[in-house]
């Protein structure tokens, strides 16, 4: 915690000293703190090495997370967003940056307007985390599909935006493209393949570790057993460049569909530094609209694949397809919100590696209520039910189908 | 009690326009209807009065388009050529506002509180306002070459004080949300009765500018 609080204050005090005299320079804080108490069951935590979903699997007080969110502006057009999270977990008690970049928003000389990102930021996908501090609006835990984002996706590069505002193509309609090409992020697609989905509230932050399963065949003298018990998903292994196009089309406050095509274009056979190289592709779907009675609807769907190794028998050692989808209802009343998600998640896989049986497939409940005292203090209860049926647990001895809950009540602070 | 405070600001309407016109005005009622006959609010409606005897109108109205909650208030701001638009920011965060239309063009520099110049709008025509900061802020300054101008209320209806010795009004009316060609959106009434004039639209509507908490964020941070 101490280290936390140092951190935070820096990062506090740095835009006195990046403020220009120039009065078009300023910048915006917020900062948030969130712990709470739960009561969980299931399988140790994926935090601590091992099979478990959830983020933990102890019952009583934790720390979820503090965060701060600083957005710089400079001069007319120039923004750095920085976002610096503070975790004490199993995976200790650190804190580190889990975006930084800096973007150029020239002023609209007509309808289209340009965008353009540079540095390390997540791409367009989630529609749930909307908040400061990529804090999820509607829920405490994020779906299986932003988990994943969460855990291994960062887009270290550049992303161009175009976007036609609204009353030039009649008021209503709001089309937006973008384009980004990205390094790095060479690992992402071991944790899916290896732990597989999980539904949590961790965001990696850049110099994270994150640790596999004692998968079969990373251990020494078997296939894998360059691979560090660990992921560090931000590294780049193969010199390539990914890359991903998303199109979003908003229609007033009534409809949004957005569509992504994702491929790292990693070389599935490069290794560096005990870290694999895997070509993560998929396509990402999401819609969000307002259905009557004012309840919001929220749906996403992503299908892809990630594939690491040799090719062997018409297939990669490690040949994985993909697919999740989730559906959040939420309704909000004067500072009362209750939100409820429905997951489903699967994983099967084309290789026949032996003692490497990643295939899974399971859903999830999530239900939330929250209500804020004010801008400042609220308070969220959750409920979630994850049921999983995944062929690996098979090395563990435990039983390869099990339903895993939690509940929890968080003090959510904001500054 | 929502019914009450209708009325009561329909009476505050009334005796605005009684005290404001001038001696010898007379009351023009516009009605606004969309093709399933409902009523059509915040509907721009002005009024051209041709040969008039009170040309001189004096100084256009200031107005104010304030910042509020990462929205512009109002949403549709109406105002005479002419006027001085100030563009308080009653929020914490900083805006960035600017407008590209092609008559009235201008940036605000980054700013929190009041700029210290007002924007002075020279041309008629539609003034479309963003945010470049928040790309989600969207509000019009329509810019009327008349003082007689006014919104649809709740019932898509609104009262206009015009001038009696005026040979003919032309009435015209504008929302982002109209699709009917131009020249169903006026119309021309003689002098001697203006009395009440409806315009029917025959398009859809596009949806109405939702300004109230929602259950999903359609803005980003």
């Amino acid at each position: 915690m101490g280290r936390i609080l140092i951190a935070v204050l820096a990062l506090a005090g740095l835009p006195w000293s990046a403020m220009a005299a120039d009065n078009t320079s300023g910048y915006e804080i917020r900062y948030g703190v969130e712990f709470g108490f739960l009561k969980t069951s299931g399988y140790p935590s994926w935090t601590t090495g091992f099979v478990g979903k959830l983020r933990y699997d102890n019952d009583g007080a934790v720390f979820n997370r503090a965060f701060v969110d600083y957005r710089g502006r400079f001069g007319d057009t120039i923004n750095v967003h920085m976002v610096l999270e503070g975790y004490d977990d199993d995976l200790g008690n650190t804190i580190d940056f889990t975006e930084a970049y800096v973007e150029w928003r020239p002023m609209p000389k007509s309808a289209t307007r340009y965008r353009v990102k540079v540095g390390a930021f997540y791409p367009r996908i989630s529609l749930e985390n909307v908040d400061p501090g990529w804090s999820n609006r509607y829920t405490q835990n994020s779906s299986a599909i932003n988990t994943w984002v969460a855990e291994e996706l960062r887009t270290i590069g550049a992303e161009l935006t175009v976007s036609r505002r609204p009353e030039s193509l009649g008021g209503a309609h709001a089309f937006s493209a973008s384009v980004a090409a990205f390094v790095a992020n060479d690992p992402a697609g071991s944790l899916l393949a290896w732990k597989g989905w999980s539904v949590h509230d961790r965001q990696s932050r850049f110099s994270d570790k994150l640790p596999l399963p004692p998968l079969p065949q990373i251990q020494p003298g078997m296939m894998f057993d360059d691979q560090n018990p660990y992921v560090e998903p931000f590294v780049e292994i193969d010199g390539r460049v990914g890359y991903y196009v998303n199109g979003e089309w908003r229609f007033g406050k009534k409809f949004l569909l957005r569509a992504m095509h994702y491929d790292n274009r990693a070389d599935p056979r490069a290794e560096e530094n005990g870290q694999y190289a895997w070509t993560t592709k998929f396509e990402h779907l999401g819609m969000q609209t307002t259905l009557p009675g004012d309840i919001g609807l929220i749906a996403q769907w992503m299908i892809g694949s990630t594939v690491m190794g040799p090719v062997m028998n018409g297939a990669h050692v490690v040949d994985t397809e993909y697919d999740a989808q989730f559906v959040l209802l939420t309704r909000a009343f004067k500072g009362h919100r209750v939100s409820a998600r429905y997951d489903h998640f699967e994983i099967t896989q084309n290789d026949s590696t032996e003692d490497d049986n990643n295939p899974e497939k399971g859903h999830a409940w999530t239900l939330n209520y929250q209500y804020s005292f004010s801008d400042r203090i609220g308070i969220a209860a959750e409920w979630l039910s994850i049921k999983t049926h995944r062929c690996s647990w098979e090395y563990y001895d435990i039983p390869t189908t099990a339903t895993e809950r939690q509940v929890q009540l968080t003090l959510k602070l904001r500054f | 009690m929502f019914k009450i405070y209708r009325n009561k600001r329909l009476l505050l309407l009334l005796v605005t326009q009684l005290w404001v016109g001038p001696v010898l005005a007379g009351m023009l009622h516009v009605r606004v209807v969309g093709p399933d006959a409902q009523p059509v609010p915040d509907v721009v409606v002005f009024v051209q009065q041709n040969g008039s005897a009170n040309i001189d109108a004096g100084k256009p109205a200031a107005a104010i388009m304030d910042q509020r909650d990462k929205r512009f208030a109002p949403h549709i701001l109406v105002v005479q050529k002419g006027a001085a638009v100030s563009f308080p920011n009653s929020d914490v965060i900083a805006h960035h506002v600017y407008s590209f239309s092609k008559l009235n063009r201008f940036i605000l520099p980054l700013y929190k509180g009041t700029p210290p110049d007002a924007v002075v709008f020279q041309h008629d025509g539609i003034v479309t306002l963003g945010c470049n900061i928040h790309d989600g802020m969207l509000a019009y300054i329509v810019v009327v070459d008349t003082d007689v101008f006014a919104k649809t209320n709740d019932d898509g209806r609104v009262e206009l004080a015009v001038d009696d010795s005026a040979s003919s009004y032309e009435v015209s009316i504008w929302s982002p949300r109209i699709r009917d060609a131009e020249g169903h959106l006026v119309q021309t009434v003689s002098g001697d009765a203006p009395g009440e004039m409806t315009f029917a639209l025959e398009k859809k509507l596009r949806p109405a500018h939702i300004d109230r908490l929602e259950s999903v964020a359609w803005d980003e941070y």
